[in-house]
């Protein structure tokens, strides 16, 4: 009922705006398996949601590249202006009550979960007849985006993330405008507590901790600190709960909080990442912060010079040594809904977006690493030079793992986090209370400790 | 803002007490006074901040004496934002809701007084007790129930579940002053020989107007408000209330390096003045329902 | 006068059959109500009291195939020692906000603004429209502003602090609970004001001449006559914002989001995030069924008290 609704509402609109639809048939073969070009036809609606403002120009490019090749298409864009968590909230509460989009676009790491649930329509046979998957995707891009032997949506932007400095007040904490990076994890936190004893009115490192920082705080704390200290999430596919280097982790934590390095508003502030890359990239007011690559962008579209000459970046250091690694991820990508009436047309739809050109000035203007080999050599991009480096990075990035339950871990992740940083519990208390609350989450025959 | 509300009984209004005026010492007026000013700078200091923000040129979420007064945040949301339909929007809603629900408690209470019913006061315990059902537990089934009905992101859907949100207390309130009202005066209507239908209209209800006023009051204030509903119901940019305006305009103006807090201020103000002006218009049919509402005690 | 007790005398009889069209239009007045209760209210909480018996959620496997799993949610909420924190958390922001804050002070407002009436004291007005703000501004708007007040760095209360030379306090930080309970005393205090205000005019002022006459003084007048007429509505008061100060999620997320930690994680944030951060529906259905027994829990208790009292 809902359907005729919308079209004819849809072909008034249309009629008026002159817009060619086709009343063709609306049904397409089920997934995977590519069809003929006449068929493609028919309405693709695609659903995102933008905080940086700076897709939506993209969506349109593709959306306008789609209706030229095939007539008989016509795109709805579904832009929420809303942020990518409450996104998600309310795509899960869509497709859970049969409110389907043909074309969405969430993180990679949400494969694994969309997959079990049945949202999401495996590429597999779509990518056969795509040449540019086999030519310019490397096999690192797609084994982050594949999950139980299928390849389930299409990265454009990759993930990666620096140790952010602030040159200046460094220069102030007299550790000296050089500097290149810490020596070892513990390093960071005298560079912090250098910052704190005499650069006043400046926060010296943004740990992030606890259900605020989002995924933030397994992402770009905890996990690159547990890989620093030796250990690792999963191993042989089981997650690890206690083990050894899990409470040196939480130690790092517990002595970063008592002695006031990191600030308390983590723990409470409503997406407190705001702030903090504001209070790094654009006011000095933050010191030391390990972050998203792609804010740097930000900082550059505000003040490119002052961005230029005050922050810095380095990989991260590991317990012993010098920045010598970095997290990836495989960023936001495009899915085709399992649900979709119009699975062909969506996939036209994300390969409209995924081309050479549109990779790449995307990521120019938000600058990831590209997914695309042939988007990392045109010319802007290679000229740029935190692009590039950013793009090197990716060579010493560890990922974490594809799996389902992961949303799941980075809640347990968030607790055990929230706990050490606020005293609630000792470092050796609350590794205890994470295989609990690990095994409660993931299944105890999943978790195993060290 | 689902408070759970006062109580049943109320009489006829007989008029209040004359209370013969004392003179206070010197201290008691002092001390009175010094009272007051405490009291209303503790309530209204949080307001500073949101005028102070509203016309500043560079506001922070903090307060600060602004550097630049600028009228700049109110033409932007209004060129850019497309606040005047949100605003538009949220009135539209308000407005409608308001009157279903008065129509619709107004009967409701009324029917359920003069019900004869052995089990009666279960029901309207039970009743009552639905207010307290969280939102976290009814978001999942109402946004299905809204798509099935076809009621997301349309007015009629906006209208018919902000209205049963308020629902239970205020059904539960009309009963209780319909109580009140002695059953004398319909059973002398229905022997003049009117029917139900016009004794309610002429007898009944002119002597609950406080009721209907204080019905009428929450039910603007908590649809206005209302905002868990509207981020389940809407996506359309068209159709989104000024409280859907507010959470994009705080996560995402401006590119999500920084959140234009003169935005929000300026927003919050003119979201705040309609309230304020229905609630000042009605404030005293609805402190007198307030008011007749628990001399029956 | 009890609520849920009918109004106007009920008769107990069965209804014959020329009752019941007499009952009629009484029924048809109910039905618009009853039809958006019921599939508002009552229907998404018998889908919820079901949810709660399965492991239902909105992502995962468990949203592809959903299992029955009894009461597996229940005996996992009682085992778990975040519930008994945030069943403390909750009890020490309700009496806190709703039985210390708003009932007291809506008590002493009511009763200074009826006294400052009798003596003509005209700025009593001001503090009254000032308590009604604070109770009439939307909800988003009362966060936003109380996280401009309690910011560590450039709020209002430190800047005030600082101006007269004291330190900054870390609000949120250190003193979470406080600050809600702040928060949400400032938000509802109008609410018990007005109930006492209005129950105030009520009381005959000859009470008051007699106990003068008696020689009673004031204090002895208050305690020995005010507050006894005062019980009762002050204890329907109390019950209602007990409930409604229960189930308030909106500010608390909005100041502390429950943190830091878990520091102010009531039982109305626990539900919610349990349902939209971690997308567990069955586990959340679960909290919000606890929410609504013990809810239905407190009205027995005040029901049984007010009859007894009655």
């Amino acid at each position: 009922m809902t359907r005729t609704i919308d079209r004819r509402t849809f072909l008034k609109a249309a009629a008026a705006t002159g817009i060619v639809v086709a009343c063709g048939d609306q049904g397409a073969p089920a997934g995977g398996g590519g069809t003929a070009k006449g068929t493609i036809s028919g309405t693709v609606t695609v659903s995102y949601a933008d905080e940086a403002g700076l897709k939506p120009k993209y969506v349109q490019l593709a959306a306008d590249g789609l209706r030229a090749k095939y007539s008989g298409v016509d795109v709805k864009i579904d832009h929420q202006k809303i942020g990518s968590g409450d996104f998600y909230t309310k795509l899960l509460l869509a497709l859970n009550a049969g409110d389907v989009p043909d074309v969405i676009h969430v993180g990679g790491d949400k494969i694994g979960e969309l997959a079990d649930a049945g949202h999401i329509e495996p590429l597999d046979g779509y990518l056969k007849q795509w040449e540019d998957w086999s030519k310019v995707y490397p096999d690192a891009v797609k084994s982050g985006v594949t999950y139980q032997g299928k390849v389930w949506a299409i990265p454009y932007g990759l993930d990666t993330r620096f140790l952010f400095y602030r040159k200046d007040v460094l220069d102030k904490a007299g550790v000296g405008a050089t500097w290149t990076g810490p020596k070892n994890v513990d390093d960071i936190l005298e560079v912090a507590k250098a910052v704190k004893s005499k650069v006043a009115g400046v926060i010296p490192y943004a740990l992030y901790a606890g259900p605020a920082g989002d995924s933030g705080t397994a992402n770009h704390a905890f996990i690159p600190l547990l890989w620093a200290y030796g250990g690792d999430l999963q191993k042989d596919g089981k997650w690890i709960g206690d083990s050894p280097a899990l409470r040196k982790v939480l130690d790092y934590y517990g002595r970063t909080y008592r002695q006031d390095l990191s600030p308390k508003e983590i723990l409470t502030t409503a997406k407190p990442w705001t702030a903090m890359r504001e209070k790094l990239g654009l006011k000095g007011e933050l010191a030391l912060l390990f972050e998203g690559a792609w804010n740097y962008g930000g900082w550059v579209t505000k003040d490119k010079a002052a961005t230029e000459r005050n922050v810095g970046y380095a990989l991260f250091p590991t317990a012993t040594g010098g920045p010598s690694f970095t997290i990836g991820g495989p960023g936001t990508a495009w899915y085709v809904t399992a649900k979709s009436k119009n699975k062909d047309a969506a996939w036209e739809f994300v390969k409209a977006f995924n081309t050479k050109e549109i990779v790449a000035k995307l990521n120019i203007e938000d600058p990831h690493p590209v997914a695309r080999t042939d988007s990392a050599e045109v010319a802007e991009f290679k000229a740029d030079k935190y692009l590039v480096d950013s793009t090197e990075s990716l060579k010493k990035a560890r990922f974490a793992p594809p799996d389902a339950n992961f949303g799941k871990v980075i809640g347990v992740i968030q607790k055990a986090t929230a706990r050490v940083a606020t005293g609630e519990m000792s470092a050796d208390d609350a590794a205890k209370r994470y295989t609990d609350e690990l095994r409660q989450a993931v299944g105890a025959d999943k978790v195993i400790t060290q | 803002m689902t408070a759970v509300g006062p109580q049943a009984a109320v009489q006829v209004d007989i008029p209040p007490p004359i209370r013969p005026r004392e003179r206070g010492t010197p201290l008691e007026w002092a001390l009175m006074h010094l009272a007051f000013v405490a009291i209303a700078a503790f309530f209204l200091a949080p307001f500073v901040w949101l005028f102070a923000a509203a016309f500043d040129a560079e506001a922070t979420a903090y307060i600060r004496v602004p550097g630049r007064l600028t009228l700049d945040n109110f033409t932007y949301i209004f060129r850019e934002l497309a606040f005047a339909k949100a605003l538009a929007n949220s009135a539209i809603v308000a407005g409608a809701t308001t009157l279903l629900v008065v129509l619709t408690v107004t009967v409701a209470g009324y029917g359920l007084s003069r019900l004869e019913l052995r089990r009666k006061g279960w029901i309207t315990f039970a009743v009552l007790l639905l207010q307290t059902m969280p939102l976290s537990a009814t978001m999942v089934p109402i946004y299905g129930l809204a798509r099935l009905l076809g009621l997301r992101n349309s007015y009629l859907g906006l209208i018919l579940i902000h209205a049963a949100i308020e629902l239970p207390f205020l059904v539960w309130l009309m009963k209780g002053f319909f109580d009140s009202v002695p059953r004398q005066l319909e059973e002398a209507a229905w022997l003049d020989g009117r029917s139900k239908l016009r004794a309610l209209f002429e007898i009944v209800l002119p002597v609950a107007r406080p009721g209907i006023a204080v019905a009428a009051g929450l039910s603007f204030i908590s649809a206005w408000a209302e905002v868990l509903m509207v981020i389940i119901l809407v996506d359309k940019q068209d159709m989104k209330t000024v409280p859907l305006a507010f959470y994009e305009t705080f996560r995402t103006a401006g590119g999500y390096v920084e959140v234009q807090y003169g935005l929000v201020a300026a927003m919050g103000v003119l979201y705040l003045l309609p309230v304020m002006a229905v609630f000042f218009a009605t404030r005293r049919l609805m402190v007198r329902g307030l008011v007749s509402g628990t001399k029956g005690l | 006068m009890i609520p849920g007790g009918g109004g106007a005398a009920a008769p107990a009889r069965p209804v014959p059959r020329d009752a019941l069209r007499r009952q009629a239009p009484y029924l048809f007045g109910l039905a618009p109500a009853a039809i958006l209760l019921a599939a508002f209210f009552v229907g998404p909480a018998l889908w919820a009291a079901y949810a709660s018996l399965t492991n239902t959620a909105l992502v995962g496997i468990d949203a592809a195939r959903p299992r029955f799993v009894g009461l597996a949610n229940y005996e996992r909420l009682l085992g778990d020692p975040d519930f008994a924190n945030v069943i403390r958390n909750s009890v020490v922001f309700v009496v806190g906000s709703a039985v210390i804050g708003q009932f007291v002070l809506g008590l002493s407002l009511a009763l200074l603004i009826d006294h400052a009436e009798r003596r003509g004291y005209r700025l009593a007005t001001l503090a009254y429209a000032a308590v009604l703000l604070a109770w009439v501004n939307p909800t988003v708007i009362a966060g936003f502003l109380w996280v401009a007040m309690f910011d560590f760095y450039n709020g209002s209360l430190n800047t005030g602090l600082a101006l007269a030379g004291a330190g900054p306090v870390d609000w949120l930080g250190q003193f979470p609970m406080l600050s809600v309970v702040i928060a949400n005393t400032w938000r509802g205090a109008a609410f018990t004001m007005l109930i006492f205000l209005g129950a105030l005019k009520t009381i005959p002022s000859d009470i008051y001449e007699a106990a003068r006459v008696d020689g009673a003084n004031a204090w002895r007048r208050f305690w020995d006559h005010t507050l006894p007429s005062l019980r009762p509505i002050g204890a329907l008061a109390l019950l209602s914002i007990t409930m409604s100060t229960f189930g308030t999620f909106i500010l608390i997320q909005t100041l502390t989001n429950g943190g830091p930690g878990t520091q102010t994680e009531v039982i109305a944030l626990y539900a919610f995030h349990e349902a939209f951060r971690s997308y567990a529906i069955g586990y959340g259905s679960a909290i919000a069924v606890v929410m609504l027994l013990i809810n239905f829990a407190f009205a027995i208790v005040y029901l049984r008290w007010s009859r007894a009292r009655a």
